[in-house]
Order: C-alpha cells, then sequence, then structure tokens
C-alpha cells in the first residue's frame, strides 16, 4: 500500500515510428546487445534443459563410489567434480535446469492468467468490483513473494506442481496491478468508447480491445518476473522446502553442498553460479525490452 | 492531514486483517494433523488427545480464528510446540538479531547504492563509468543471497579465517548490559560484547547488504535521472551556480523524495532477505526462526514468526505514507 505505488504509475509507452533510422551503429549495439546477450543465454538455458538427456555426460543419479567429493577435472569424466555420493556435479546442474525452467515459466504463466483478467476486469468495469479485486492484491502484496511462496508450499507440500502454484500465486497480485493500471489508461482511449458506440459488451471490449493492446507491456514485464520466479524457486529449494532431493534443482544441489563448503567448494559455487545466469539472462532480456518500451528512459 | 493519517490507519487495518486470515487458513489447511505430524505415528490415542486439546484444534474454525485473532493482537502467539515456553518470547530474543541485520544491510545498501547510482546517473551512457556500474548492478541484482553469502563464507572464513562461520555474537550479553547500566560499570566488557556482535554481523550484513545496494543504485540512478531532468535544475544551472551546488542542493534532496518511498518495499525485500541470510550464515533471527520452526513443524512458531513479519511490513508502509506526507504536502491535498 505504499504511496509509490500509486504516485509513480508505470508509464508504458509506444516506440515512435522512424526513430530507428536516426541511430548510430552505437546507438544501435547499445540498444541491442542486452537483449541478444540474454536472449541468447535464456535460449542456452531452455535448450540445455529440454535437452538434458542428450546432453548431460552422466546420469545425474549415478553414485560412482569412485570418485566421493572430487574437485573439477580430478576425474577425468567428472568436468565439475562429484558431491558427498560420488554423483556428477555438472550433470546434476544441467538436469537441475529442468526445474529451474518449468517453475520459472509455469509459475509465470500461472501467474499471468490468474493476475490478468482480474486486473483488466478491475481497471475497465471501476467501482466496487474494482476496489474488491484490489483490496484482495493489496493483502497479497504484503507478503514478499518468497514468503507468500514460502506459506504455499508449507501448507501444500514441496512438489514441483504445488511449487508453480505457490510461485504463480504470489506473482498474481503484481499482474493485477499491472493490468489494471494499463487498462485504466487504455479504457480512456477513443476506440473503446467507439467500441462501446458500436454496441460491443464489456466482455468484449475487455478480451479484444484492452488486453491486445495491453498485452506487449504485460509480456515485457513477465519475461522479468520470469527472474523473480526462477530466484524464488532456488530459494525455497535452497531452505529445503522445494522440490525434496534427489530430484537435482539448483537450490537442493546448493542446499546439499553447503555441508562441504569447507573441503568441496565447487557444488556450492557452479550450481549459485547457474542460479545467477538464468536470472541474468531473463533480466537483461526483460530489462532491455522495458527499455525499449519506455519512451522517458529513451534517447534524448 | 490528520484526515489522511485516519484514512491510511483505515486501510491499513483491514489490510492487516487479511493477511493474517491468509495466515490462519494457510496453516489450517496444512496436510495431517499438527499432533500427529509432530508426535510421530507411534503416539498413544491419550497424548494425541491431549495434544489436540491444548492446541485447541478441538474447537469450532470460527473459534479458533476469532482466538488467534484476539491473541495476535495483544502479541500472544501461545507456546511453542517443541521448546514449550510462549512464541512472543521467543520472538522478542529473535527480533534484535534480525533488526540489526536489516539495519546494517540498509546501511551498507544506501553506502553503495546511492552514490553508485548518482555517478552512474550524471555520467549518463559513458561508457567507462556508467556501463560497469549497471552491468554491476545487473550482476548484484541477479545474483542470489544465499550465494553470496557462501562465496563470502568461502573465501572470508574458510580460507582467510577472519570472521566466524557461524552465530550471532552475544547480542543479548550486550543489551542486558545496557539495561542493567552494567555497561557504564564495565565499559570494557561492554565494547567487547559489541565488538563480537559486530565480527559476527559483518559478512551478513556484507552479503545481504550488497543484494540490496543493486536494486537501490538502480532506482537511485533513474531517481536522479528524473531530477536532473527538471526545470529547476535548469534555472538552478542557469543562475550560474556551480556543477556541485547544483548536484547535492538542488538534486539530490529531490532524489531522496522517490527514494523514500521505496523503503517500505525495502524492508519487505530486506526481510525476505534475513530468512536466507540468517540460514546461509547459521545466525539466530526471525527468518531463520521461521525455516527451523516449518522444518519442524511447529505451528504456533511459525504462524507467530510470518505473522510478527507481516505486522513489521504493513506497519512501515504505514509510517513510509505518513513521511512521504510530511515530505511532500502535495499528498494530502489529494
Amino acid at each position: 500500500m505504499a504511496i509509490s505505488r500509486r504516485a509513480a504509475p508505470l508509464d508504458l509507452g509506444v516506440a515512435l515510428p522512424g526513430e530507428e533510422g536516426r541511430r548510430s551503429l552505437g546507438g544501435h549495439l547499445r540498444r541491442w546487445l542486452p537483449i541478444a546477450i540474454g536472449l541468447v543465454m535464456a535460449a542456452a538455458m531452455i535448450l540445455l534443459a529440454a535437452a538434458a538427456p542428450l546432453i548431460a555426460p552422466l546420469s545425474p543419479s549415478a553414485q560412482y563410489a569412485d570418485a566421493v567429493l572430487k574437485g573439477p577435472g580430478a576425474v577425468e569424466r567428472h568436468l565439475l567434480g562429484t558431491d558427498e555420493f560420488g554423483r556428477d556435479v555438472l550433470s546434476r546442474i544441467i538436469w537441475g535446469a529442468r526445474v529451474s525452467l518449468q517453475v520459472g515459466l509455469a509459475s509465470v504463466i500461472w501467474g499471468f492468467l490468474l493476475g490478468v483478467p482480474l486486473g483488466i476486469l478491475a481497471g475497465t468495469r471501476g467501482g466496487i468490483v474494482e476496489t474488491a479485486i484490489m483490496r484482495c492484491a493489496d493483502m497479497l502484496m504484503a507478503f514478499p513473494t518468497l514468503l507468500l511462496a514460502l506459506i504455499i508450499v508449507t501448507a501444500l507440500g514441496g512438489t514441483l506442481v504445488n511449487e508453480i502454484m505457490a510461485i504463480g500465486i504470489a506473482l498474481t497480485p503484481n499482474f493485477v496491478r499491472l493490468a489494471r493500471s494499463l487498462a485504466l489508461t487504455i479504457r480512456e482511449q477513443d476506440y473503446i468508447m467507439a467500441a462501446r458506440a458500436l454496441g460491443s459488451r464489456q466482455l468484449r471490449v475487455m478480451a479484444r480491445h484492452v488486453f491486445p493492446n495491453a498485452l506487449y507491456a504485460l509480456v515485457v514485464v513477465a519475461t522479468l518476473y520470469i527472474a523473480t520466479a526462477i530466484r524464488t524457486e532456488a530459494s525455497l529449494s535452497f531452505l529445503g522446502l522445494g522440490i525434496p532431493p534427489p530430484t537435482p534443482s539448483w537450490g537442493n544441489i546448493l542446499s546439499e553442498g553447503r555441508q562441504y563448503i569447507k573441503c568441496c567448494p565447487w557444488i556450492t559455487t557452479f550450481s549459485g553460479l547457474a542460479i545467477m545466469l538464468a536470472v541474468l539472462a531473463f533480466n537483461l532480456v526483460g530489462d532491455a525490452l522495458r527499455d525499449l518500451l519506455d519512451p522517458r528512459l529513451r534517447g534524448e | 492531514m490528520l484526515q489522511y493519517v485516519l484514512r491510511r490507519l483505515l486501510v491499513a487495518v483491514p489490510m492487516l486483517l487479511g493477511a493474517m486470515s491468509i495466515v490462519f487458513f494457510a496453516m489450517r489447511i496444512l496436510p495431517g494433523d499438527p499432533c500427529v505430524s509432530m508426535m510421530g505415528d507411534q503416539a498413544t490415542r491419550e497424548a494425541l488427545a491431549d495434544c489436540t486439546r491444548n492446541l485447541g484444534l478441538q474447537r469450532p474454525l470460527a473459534v479458533q480464528y476469532a482466538d488467534y485473532l484476539w491473541r495476535s493482537a495483544r502479541l500472544d502467539f501461545g507456546n511453542s510446540l517443541r521448546q514449550g515456553y510462549p512464541v512472543s518470547e521467543y520472538i522478542a530474543r529473535m527480533f534484535p538479531h534480525t533488526l540489526i541485520l536489516v539495519l546494517s544491510s540498509a546501511v551498507v545498501a544506501a553506502l553503495v547504492g546511492i552514490p553508485i547510482g548518482i555517478v552512474s546517473a550524471l555520467k549518463r551512457r559513458s561508457p567507462l563509468i556508467d556501463y560497469p556500474l549497471r552491468i554491476i548492478a545487473l550482476l548484484g541484482l541477479s545474483m542470489p543471497v544465499f550465494w553470496l553469502g557462501i562465496l563470502l563464507l568461502i573465501v572470508f572464513s574458510l580460507r582467510l579465517d577472519l570472521f566466524p562461520l557461524i552465530g550471532g555474537g552475544d547480542l543479548e550479553g550486550a543489551l542486558h548490559m545496557l539495561r542493567t547500566g552494567e555497561a557504564f560499570v564495565n565499559p570494557g566488557d561492554f565494547l567487547a560484547a559489541v565488538g563480537d556482535v559486530l565480527h559476527h554481523l559483518t559478512l551478513p550484513a556484507l552479503a545481504l547488504g550488497f543484494t540490496l545496494a543493486a536494486t537501490i543504485s538502480r532506482l537511485s540512478r533513474s531517481a536522479m535521472l528524473e531530477v536532473i531532468s527538471q526545470d529547476y535544475i535548469r534555472t538552478a544551472r542557469a543562475k550560474g551556480q556551480l556543477e556541485r551546488a547544483v548536484i547535492y542542493k538542488h538534486a539530490f534532496r529531490n532524489m531522496m523524495v522517490p527514494l523514500l518511498t521505496i523503503v517500505g518495499l525495502f524492508v519487505a525485500v530486506a526481510l525476505t532477505g534475513t530468512v536466507l541470510t540468517e540460514t546461509v550464515f547459521t545466525r539466530p533471527g526471525l527468518g531463520k526462526m521461521l525455516v527451523d520452526a516449518i522444518g519442524a513443524r511447529d505451528y504456533p512458531l511459525a504462524q507467530g514468526a510470518i505473522t510478527v513479519f507481516t505486522m513489521t511490513i504493513i506497519f512501515v508502509n504505514l509510517v513510509v505514507d505518513m513521511l512521504y506526507a510530511v515530505v511532500d504536502p502535495r499528498i494530502t491535498y489529494r
């Protein structure tokens, strides 16, 4: 309920045509390089997760008794070393990408599907519907994402589906707020009045006019929430509340490796690095897309 | 002004009520009987009945709910299932640890984040200053606090042996000495206790502070960019004021207004951060207590911790709203 949320409404404009042509090479580079890097990283992560059985050199659960807690490269077949059960850290990290990305993408889609219709309804309808929806969103907003996800996962139990549900619900109020603020601007546009004058019903106006016009901005922000979702999943797993071992997820690889940081820091170092790179990839893409959309931050 | 304050309070009360309802019902839909999960399958029927009665679980849900709200209003969260003593006592002991962690990491975040944000804004688009700083901020934003914590532990505790690996230091001793006045009788002992606390606090505060600094630097960068494009800055420059005076006298103060509004958000993020930071550094505190309580299925303790977290966040947001009205008088006239 901080005032900031109302004092600084999200300002998402539409790119002006004709500006592209006047840009120097440096300008283009500045604009597209972060997106390109982010996209390449994100695509690589998705490929890694999708093709884990093909890419991972060894099975993530195979235990090699002759190579317990060996450092990176100490045994030739274990490039990033092994953990306390002699499992290959690299293979576990590659398989762990599946959990992180599945949760990251699915929970954002879930939060989007729950939050956006409610937000558009609130913004377009106004009145008591808006008040009711927004007060509920405010209540959920009182909880930080991790805390809310933690409460829900504790209540439901730590499985992949529950984790997705929990993080999705925790992200929902953010989508409600954003969709409402976009709908508030869009409903004042002439084409909405025109649609109404032509006799379109409320539902049609929302689905055919408000939603498509808000979609671009919503998708951009959703990209940033993928980063939040991945970090939240890793945090839950780290706290031991996520997907239970032996299924590898970056958070629980890191959590298990914590006991061995004295002798074998590679387990935590590489799994943490994987989390950071994944979060960074989606942050880069989301940030750059938002800069492209926000006229205040675009070239002077 | 009074009307504004009252209106804010009126909004905060139902929010608190709603948030607490969420906590209550989330804890009630937990699968399984808390008594069974706590005492195990081998517990006798009498023992289970005893436990259910002690927790008041045999009463209707509505009665339990009303009871929870009424007790929470008096900061009475019942007794811990594991430790046996009152949850409020436990929370009171843990709260100072979390408070100093939040405050010290806020100091680190402000000292690192605000200057970086300002410099980055003033040297906007400079390839040697703005870009590297923004990349560092983005890395900080993407780095999970528990990973940074572990890296700091590996380097500074295990390799260099400069800081302790676990614990929170003798904070209770230091506070006790302050309360009893012993701190002034034996200043040497008191300073030793304070030193011990700071020694334990350094790495956690740095880890949490750095990850928060990333957010702060990005926010202060955009706040500064917004401010320096204002007319009064142009006026100040047109008057022939030194650039330094323009930045420090005109821009800096106005930049702090939007920054103030994110304090509420900051506290929420920092409190979440303490859950992870305290777990990594095995520090006593509310966050570690919450995680341990969930792990041990100690429901009153978990419920108490979450309630206190939520209360703190709503309270801080309320205070920020008030402060905002003080800083920017236009707010109250809306």
